[in-house]
């Protein structure tokens, strides 16, 4: 380091970025020391990203100065990032599906390495970078085969495969499951050590206060000051992050569970997947909560249920009535909806209008016998949705991708809400959605339930499940493999049944 | 609708916004200009009606391309489709009654069509194979059946075909007509109706199409369908206007509907296009071939400015995104 003096490794001060006339950042100061865990954080669309992409070279900043190692740096494309250590593992994965797990760790060394590849070498190289982290992955796979966890995991082996003296990670355990945000902890920890200057950003609160050695909070573009972690408090942070007190995460509901199940599963196994014998019931009112770890086979229960996957046996019976589900179209002919936890890939329609992702699944009420729609009343149908789950836009006719998370993520509740879904499975509800739209969305979880619906929850997030659910059925290997009950809810619980073992005895 | 327009122009920088947005009918208009300014022939009612009866059957598969390509496929092809299907028509209205051979002709079509369709959504071959196989099969039929020379029509019913097709209403070619009438018809579909929706939901994103109930095979199945009738309303028009069938027609006629269609605004990802701005784009086509005839260019600069024209106008979508 040449100047030695400086306690900062990154100075970034006075940034400010316009888009057009959008102001994204104003007069944003962030300061790094070598070897610490700085958490950024800031509800979407407070800033984040603009900030991080500044400083890897994908955006230029309109003014302000970025120092690096006490000299300032001025990165015009993430090449110029990438030489001066700085790497990022951004929230939407960016590797290439059709290379090998090695190939996407060194493509950026691709382009500047002499004519010929050392395939060889370079799958080494690369299998023992994955292994140092801890993860089993073979690095001669092709990305495309992988899971979403590892696909994550490719990306930070990604961004370790060079001489980084920067290191900022973007939501990265979004995926993970308990064990694996543990090992990633400790990786993190590993570099910490090494004197790598870590930036994290993350909605979890929990884990920014189990790593991190100081915070920054973004808030519309402003920063609202770094302070340390020793200094502050969740509530504290929650304030500064929303602006105003933030009483509770979880909003305390009316519970009028039914007596009667409106829906039943027996015995269900998949024909594809790990999924066997899942039997379980959910009650007109009740919110079930199914938690698990990463690849224990919730996402595939759901969607076989769904009829997304094949069935081998089992038998589903809703209202008392056995229904068969061969594809989603009988699914949603049943009035069973599904939200997927992949919002972008498998929720919305991210180029279409919000009133045409919710109509997409409404249309007979709509339309005449030869499919002509009454226009008027959709928009009645949609307006109305719009309000009622209050998605934040302009208007119906805005496209969805220039929608927040949150305000997707309603978007694809609402393609249920407005067929009357009798039982509606929703996969990581709030997967990516900023602290405030969290609570307008456990909310609508509350109403909907309240209704009379079937709520089935899948969660990765242990308070969130804990928080909204009633019961939780816990997954291990492809089957349940324990029910809990509220008042045994504790992350201890739902951990040891996700790795397989029974509750402590309590005496 | 007005009103929006009103409201885009009274804003600020409103007018370039909307040239912008509605950039194709603004390159169509401007064309237009020129053409006027640059050939006193250009705005004969005779030179008119003939662009027009030149572009009626390109214009007719370009609508079935546009709805192949919101689904986020592609059919190549419809060009010898035509081919096959105007020899089957000189063949079969020498033989039937004229609506019986109609009705045969674009049954065929559809029925041919089927064939993609059901590779594409049931045997899940990529749009580009299955459609590139059943235009050499189609072309191939096509020589065969007609012993590789041109049928001539025959009967009084091919003769009611050929007057139909080079006369005109009130001005309008009839075939013109016909051609409009399948881009009303589209555009209705595409905006008030269901299916015109679900196209496009799964050419925007077919996995959340599935997972919202949608049966994503049935329609995928029914664009190729419908596409390949209609390449047998374009056999029929271009049958009758020269009264004959030729297994040489429609040479590469997939290519330009392509080209119109993205003029047009389409994306080949589908997901996004309208019918009436693939109606420009047919148009533009149209009035480029035109122009450059009557100002006496030959065919192979033609293919040159072409080819300048569709990277002009896509690059100008460009802003419109923004």
């Amino acid at each position: 380091m040449k100047n030695s003096e400086n306690e900062y490794r990154l100075e970034m001060t006075g940034i400010s970025k316009s888009f057009g006339v959008v102001s994204v950042l104003k007069d944003v100061n962030l300061k790094v020391k070598p070897g610490e865990i700085h958490a950024l954080l800031g509800e979407n669309g407070a800033g984040k990203s603009t900030l991080i992409k500044i400083l890897s070279g994908v955006h230029q900043k309109d003014s302000g100065k970025v120092i690096l190692n006490g000299e300032e740096i001025n990165p015009k494309n993430t090449h110029d990032g990438q030489v001066l250590g700085i790497s990022v593992v951004y929230q939407e994965l960016s590797l290439v599906n059709d290379l090998s797990v090695a190939e996407n760790i060194y493509l950026h060394k691709l382009g500047a390495s002499k004519f010929w590849m050392n395939w060889k070498g370079i799958t080494k190289d690369a299998q023992e970078l994955i292994d140092s982290l801890g993860f089993k992955i073979d690095a001669s796979a092709r990305v495309r085969d992988l899971s979403i966890v590892q696909k994550q995991v490719v990306e930070i082996a990604k961004a370790l495969s060079e001489d980084t003296k920067v290191l900022v990670l973007d939501e990265p355990t979004t995926v993970f499951d308990p064990n694996d945000i543990k090992k990633l902890f400790n990786n993190l920890f590993k570099l910490k050590e090494k004197g790598v200057s870590i930036i994290y950003i993350s909605h979890h609160l929990d884990e920014i206060f189990k790593i991190a050695d100081s915070i920054t909070v973004l808030r519309d573009g402003v920063d609202t000051g770094t302070m340390a972690v020793k200094d502050t408090d969740k509530d504290g942070v929650i304030r500064l992050m929303i602006g105003r007190e933030l009483k509770d995460l979880y909003p305390v509901r009316d519970i009028k569970i039914g007596d009667v199940p409106v829906f039943e599963v027996r015995n269900l196994t998949a024909k594809d997947t790990l999924v066997h014998d899942v039997s379980f019931s959910v009650k007109p009112g009740e919110v079930l909560g199914i938690a698990g770890l990463g690849g224990s086979g919730r996402t595939e229960t759901a969607k076989l249920i769904f009829g997304a996957d094949k069935k081998k046996s089992g038998t589903l019976i809703l209202n008392g009535k056995e229904i068969k589900t061969k594809t989603p179209v009988c699914a949603v002919g049943h009035q069973i909806g599904f939200v997927s936890e992949d919002r972008k890939e498998e929720g919305v329609f991210l180029p279409l209008s919000i009133r045409r992702n919710i109509s997409v699944t409404s249309f007979k009420p709509i339309s005449s016998r030869l499919g002509f729609l009454n226009v008027d009343k959709e928009y009645v149908n949609v307006l109305d949705l719009i309000d009622k789950l209050s998605i934040k836009a302009p208007s119906s006719e805005v496209n969805v991708n220039n929608l927040s998370g949150g305000n997707q993520q309603k978007v694809a509740l609402a393609k249920w809400l407005s067929i009357d879904s009798k039982v509606i499975f929703i996969d990581e509800p709030t997967r990516g959605v900023d602290v405030g739209a969290k609570i307008e969305i456990y909310n609508l979880i509350n109403e909907v339930a309240a209704k009379g619906v079937g709520v089935v929850v899948i969660s990765s997030d242990m308070p969130e499940i804990m928080g909204i659910a009633d019961r939780i059925l816990v997954m291990h290997k492809g089957t349940f493999y324990g029910e809990l009950q509220k008042e045994q809810f504790s992350e201890e619980n739902i951990l040891r049944y996700s790795i397989g073992e029974p509750l402590k005895q309590l005496n | 609708m007005t009103s929006t327009i009103k409201q885009q122009l009274s804003s600020p920088g409103g007018i370039l916004k909307f040239l912008v947005k509605y950039n194709t009918i603004f390159i169509f208009v401007l064309l237009l200009i020129f053409s006027a300014l640059i050939s006193d022939v250009f705005f004969t009612s005779v030179n008119l009606s003939n662009l027009l009866k030149q572009v009626s059957g390109i214009g007719i598969i370009s609508i079935g391309m546009l709805i192949v390509i919101l689904t986020g496929g592609i059919d190549l092809s419809v060009g010898s489709m035509v081919a096959l299907l105007a020899v089957t028509f000189a063949i079969l209205v020498n033989v039937f009654i004229l609506p019986v051979a109609i009705i045969l002709t674009i049954i065929m079509g559809f029925g041919l069509g089927s064939i993609s369709g059901y590779l594409v959504a049931y045997q899940k071959m990529a749009p580009f194979v299955a459609t590139l196989a059943l235009m050499t099969i189609a072309r191939g039929l096509g020589f065969i059946y007609s012993k590789g020379s041109p049928i001539t029509f025959k009967t009084p019913g091919g003769e009611f075909m050929s007057n139909f097709a080079n006369n005109a209403t009130l001005g309008v070619p009839n075939i013109a007509i016909v051609f409009f009438i399948i881009v009303i018809m589209a555009m209705v579909m595409l905006r008030y109706n269901v299916f015109g929706r679900l196209i496009i939901a799964i050419g925007s994103n077919e996995e959340a199409s599935r997972l919202s109930g949608i049966k994503v095979n049935k329609y995928k199945f029914l664009v190729y369908a419908i596409s390949g009738a209609l390449a047998a309303t374009a056999a029929i028009i271009v049958a009758s206007r020269t009264n004959l069938g030729s297994p040489n027609m429609g040479m590469a006629w997939e290519l330009d509907a392509i080209a119109a269609v993205v003029i047009g605004g389409a994306s080949l990802n589908g997901g996004r296009g309208t019918a009436i701005n693939t109606l420009m784009g047919v148009l533009i086509l149209g009035l480029i071939g035109n122009i450059l005839n009557l100002l006496n260019v030959p065919s192979y600069p033609q293919q040159v400015v072409k080819g300048a024209i569709i990277i002009f106008a896509v690059l100008l979508q460009r802003f419109e995104s923004k």
